[in-house]
């Protein structure tokens, strides 16, 4: 009786631990207020704003789209190679089955890599990478489905087949397909759950602007979770639910259940199809637009998306407009020629680098009408391009301190002191970026953010090695939400995030320390890859109109660099420091140079040494 | 279909395995064993053996140990007591602990950092009932317990079809000659399970070690395993070089618990999963 009730708490307890964590996001779904503590009345608006939110919707799309034509395609070869090799010697088998092993068993970043390797050799990176790579992990699962079922048919039977006079395909319909149609579904379904599952190998072979649900869910995850990510969650737990009591249910009755699976199976197989071909129309719908089309990349969330709605009604010119999240990515990947746009917008040093490596083309100012309505001040900071002609600056900011006023005074802050001070300990968030993490190491030893003295940079990890400790973690995307949440009470961070920051919660601050911090500019410019010269150019001059510049800051909120903008914002908006460095704050900022390879692969190493102390 | 035809079959697996499976394995292979420059090199060997890697390396089996040891514990009694589980639909009883599984991997890590967190849910209720809270988020202590979360199915699994096949009589003979419970586990169920265990074992093993999502997730960019250097090597420091040789040592731990899987394991579907 006691090892009864013990064995019902321990099931009980471990059902727990697998579905407090899926339960509380329910119930968090329904939350109207933000906080996960408290509950601040019923919604749905959770479950509105997810399937508006296009970032998502793309991905559901994308994921079902991969996951469909990667199982479709996998089963069909699957199957086939399964009764090849059925039909093969002894040794013959264990060789095709050893190779079968590798994707399956191999780590998955290993398998991921591999194919980034082999794709960005001869082709760009994008959705028939990310394809071709599903298909080749999904096949062992439908091999493996099907080879037992082979095993168990009796050939006896397809061989009589044959000799009764039916041709091959006929005997395989009739004969051999109904003793292994289960294994074959099976498998299907295999593929099915492997796909719609993987993130590894499918972060390392997509390309910029593809994104599945798992992909999607990584980087926001680092950002932030948004609440529309407990309704997703909510609602795919529901549909997986549903599907499994359902074939369980007939499983267990046997009211003739092949009929009811066969409906089940044609339901899914309905769902998986229309939704791929509702994505294929709509990316048709995206990309039929004619000769007169600009391929775009930008930061993630780095414009206004009417914007490009009006850019594109005015001009009749249609914008491919994708996102990324990494400079160093983008850069890896361009390098790599995995990539090819018009137009591009990124951080100063990475352009500092690519007009070395003469991967720019100039921009011919004369073209650009709306030219002078940009601050001169910041075409002179522009130290990065230094002939001042590869670039337009679209928005700058400072890196600084972000503090809540509950633990923090002005004065306390107002040094990069604090940061290195015993009493932060445990409620500090470090920029997780490398070079920014060093900036302040840097000013504290009294050098330049951009010195390169490797005894200078040795000296600077010493001091963040002594900071580590009091670290609470490194954080880049998620550094706003944290602090928003009360979950650390000081950040090293950009002064965009730190504005995002503040309107949410009052009690935030942000400063730029007296000893001088990094100033830095993103900005435009159109690579040697550029195809469409002239509409880059247009698209440029539309970014760089006074009113355009206005709608566009209200929606990113970072500095313009346009003179109206500066002028015509909103008075609270001009006093925020966070939003608008005032002069005296730039005057001790530095823009980032470009380090020499040797240099920026020794800073990595100290990073990573860094990080594994 | 003869013999020779049927063959033909697999012909269009042996190109796309050649293409998608080999090749790529070879690049890594290239990569790993040139510098920069494209000539042939061990330099990218000689610069990952170092403090930073160590560390990262014994930090990701020391974490994975952990991790499949955990998981061990906790579902091969979990499975015993399913098997004895007097309920006609078993299967029902196994998806409800596998269905956690069908949802997305990264909305399962989504969960655990709203529950771990400072202000989550878990201390909340913590201090409702007057208990001190728990701060791990952000510690190795996160990431295994995101990464035990993430992978007991694969251990529960295959311990409990190993566990269904074992037959009533053989246990209920064994009692018949005396035996106790404790000899009946160690000496009849243990040893019939033993290749459940090992597949489980591996099966949470290789992913643990390899993980890097989860580490960075909820560890906070302060858990560097192994599978996070070579993230870093390629999607940011732009080093593929010795991101390649840091592959092939991976692939050489992987192969060593394949191998170490092998030697356990006889029958003939040892390469099926569950």
């Amino acid at each position: 009786m006691v090892k009864k009730t013990l064995s019902r708490i321990y099931i009980f307890l471990i059902f727990l631990f697998l579905y407090a964590p899926i339960l509380v996001l329910a119930v968090l779904s329904f939350n109207r207020s933000d906080s996960r503590v408290s509950w601040g009345g019923f919604t749905l608006s959770r479950y509105v704003a997810c399937f508006e939110s296009e970032s998502i919707m793309s991905a559901f799309a994308t994921t079902l789209e991969i996951t469909f034509c990667s199982a479709v395609i996998a089963t069909i070869i699957g199957t086939l190679a399964a009764m090849g090799i059925s039909s093969m010697k002894k040794r013959g088998q264990a060789i095709y089955l050893g190779a079968t092993n590798i994707p399956l068993l191999n780590a998955d970043i290993v398998t991921g890599i591999s194919m980034m390797l082999l794709f960005v050799r001869f082709t760009n990176l994008g959705f028939v990478t990310v394809l071709i790579a599903h298909i080749t992990f999904n096949i062992p699962y439908v091999i493996l489905n099907v080879l037992p079922k082979l095993k168990q048919a009796n050939r006896s039977t397809y061989e009589a087949a044959l000799d009764l006079g039916a041709s091959p395909v006929r005997a395989f319909f009739t004969v051999t397909w109904p003793e292994i149609r289960s294994g074959v579904f099976s498998g299907f379904l295999m593929a099915v759950t492997m796909s719609l599952d993987d993130f590894s190998i499918t972060y390392f072979t997509k390309g910029a602007g593809v994104n599945t649900l798992s992909t999607m869910l990584y980087a926001q995850l680092r950002k932030g979770i948004k609440p529309e990510l407990y309704a997703l969650s909510t609602i795919l737990f529901l549909t997986v639910l549903l599907l499994l009591i359902a074939t369980n249910i007939n499983g267990d009755k046997k009211v003739d259940n092949r009929l009811i699976r066969r409906v089940i199976s044609a339901v899914i197989m309905l769902a998986l199809f229309t939704g791929s071909v509702f994505v294929l129309v709509q990316q048709h719908r995206i990309s039929g637009g004619g000769d007169r089309t600009i391929t775009v990349l930008n930061y993630g969330k780095y414009i206004d998306g009417e914007l490009l709605d009006r850019f594109e009604r005015e001009t009749g010119i249609t914008v491919k407009y994708e996102e990324y999240e990494e400079p160093e990515e983008m850069y890896t990947k361009y390098k790599a020629g995995a990539i090819s746009y018009d137009l591009i917008c990124t951080s100063d040093y990475i352009i500092e680098k690519l007009i070395e490596e003469d991967e720019l083309l100039p921009i011919d100012d004369s073209q650009l009408t709306n030219y002078e309505n940009i601050d001169p001040a910041l075409i002179e900071m522009s130290t990065f391009d230094p002939s001042h002609q590869y670039t337009i600056p679209y928005f700058y900011g400072t890196l600084g301190i972000l503090y809540n006023t509950k633990d923090y005074s002005e004065d306390q802050v107002k040094s990069w002191d604090l940061i290195w001070d015993k009493q932060v300990s445990g409620h500090l968030i470090m920029t997780n970026s490398v070079r920014d993490a060093f900036s302040p190491a840097l000013i504290a030893c009294g050098y330049s953010i951009n010195d390169t003295d490797p005894a200078h940079l040795k000296e600077a990890q010493m001091v963040l090695s002594r900071q580590k400790p009091m670290v609470s973690a490194y954080y880049v995307d998620e550094t706003a939400n944290e602090m928003i949440a009360e979950n650390a009470s000081l950040a090293v961070c950009y002064s965009g995030e730190a504005a995002l920051a503040m309107d949410e919660n009052e009690h935030l601050k942000y400063i730029v320390p007296d000893e001088g911090s990094n100033l830095w500019i993103d900005s435009w410019f159109v690579p040697k890859s550029c195809r469409n010269y002239q509409d880059a150019l247009t698209f440029l001059d539309f970014l760089c109109d006074n009113e355009v510049a206005l709608q566009n800051f209200e929606y990113v909120y970072y500095a313009s660099p346009i003179l109206y903008v500066q002028t015509h914002m909103d008075i609270d908006d001009r006093l925020n420091s966070a939003i608008n460095p005032e002069n005296r704050v730039t005057r001790n900022c530095e823009v980032y140079r470009a380090l020499d390879n040797d240099t920026s692969a020794y800073l990595n190493t100290l990073w990573q040494e860094l990080k594994s102390q | 279909m003869n013999k020779r035809t049927g063959r033909l079959l697999a012909g269009p697996y042996l190109f796309w395995m050649i293409g998608f499976v080999i090749l790529p394995l070879l690049f890594v292979f290239v990569y790993a064993f040139t510098n920069s420059d494209g000539n042939i090199s061990l330099e990218a060997f000689r610069t990952i053996f170092t403090a930073t890697n160590a560390k990262a390396i014994g930090l990701s089996l020391e974490l994975g140990l952990l991790t499949t040891v955990i998981c061990l514990l906790l579902a091969y009694p979990l499975a015993m007591i399913l098997n004895g589980l007097k309920i006609k639909s078993q299967s029902f009883i196994v998806f409800i602990f596998m269905l956690p599984m069908w949802m997305n991997f990264m909305l399962r890590i989504l969960a655990w950092k709203q529950l771990l967190n400072k202000n989550g849910v878990l201390n909340a209720f913590l201090s409702l009932l007057g208990l001190p809270g728990i701060d791990i988020l952000n510690t190795p202590a996160a990431v295994v317990f995101g990464m035990v979360y993430d992978f007991l199915p694969f251990m529960l699994l295959p311990i409990y079809n190993a566990m269904s096949r074992i037959r009533q009589d053989w246990i209920e003979a064994a009692r018949d000659l005396g035996a106790g419970n404790l000899l009946i586990l160690v000496r009849i169920i243990f040893p019939l399970t033993l290749s459940g265990v090992i597949s489980g074992i591996v099966m949470v093993f290789v992913p643990s070690l390899t993980s890097f999502a989860i580490s960075q997730i909820l560890g906070g960019g302060k858990v560097l395993l192994i599978g996070n250097v070579i993230e870093q090597d390629f999607m940011q420091g732009n080093q593929w070089n010795a991101g390649s040789s840091l592959s092939m040592i991976l692939m050489i731990f992987v192969l060593l618990s394949m191998a170490i899987m092998n030697l356990f394991q006889h029958d003939e579907e040892g390469t099926q999963l569950w």
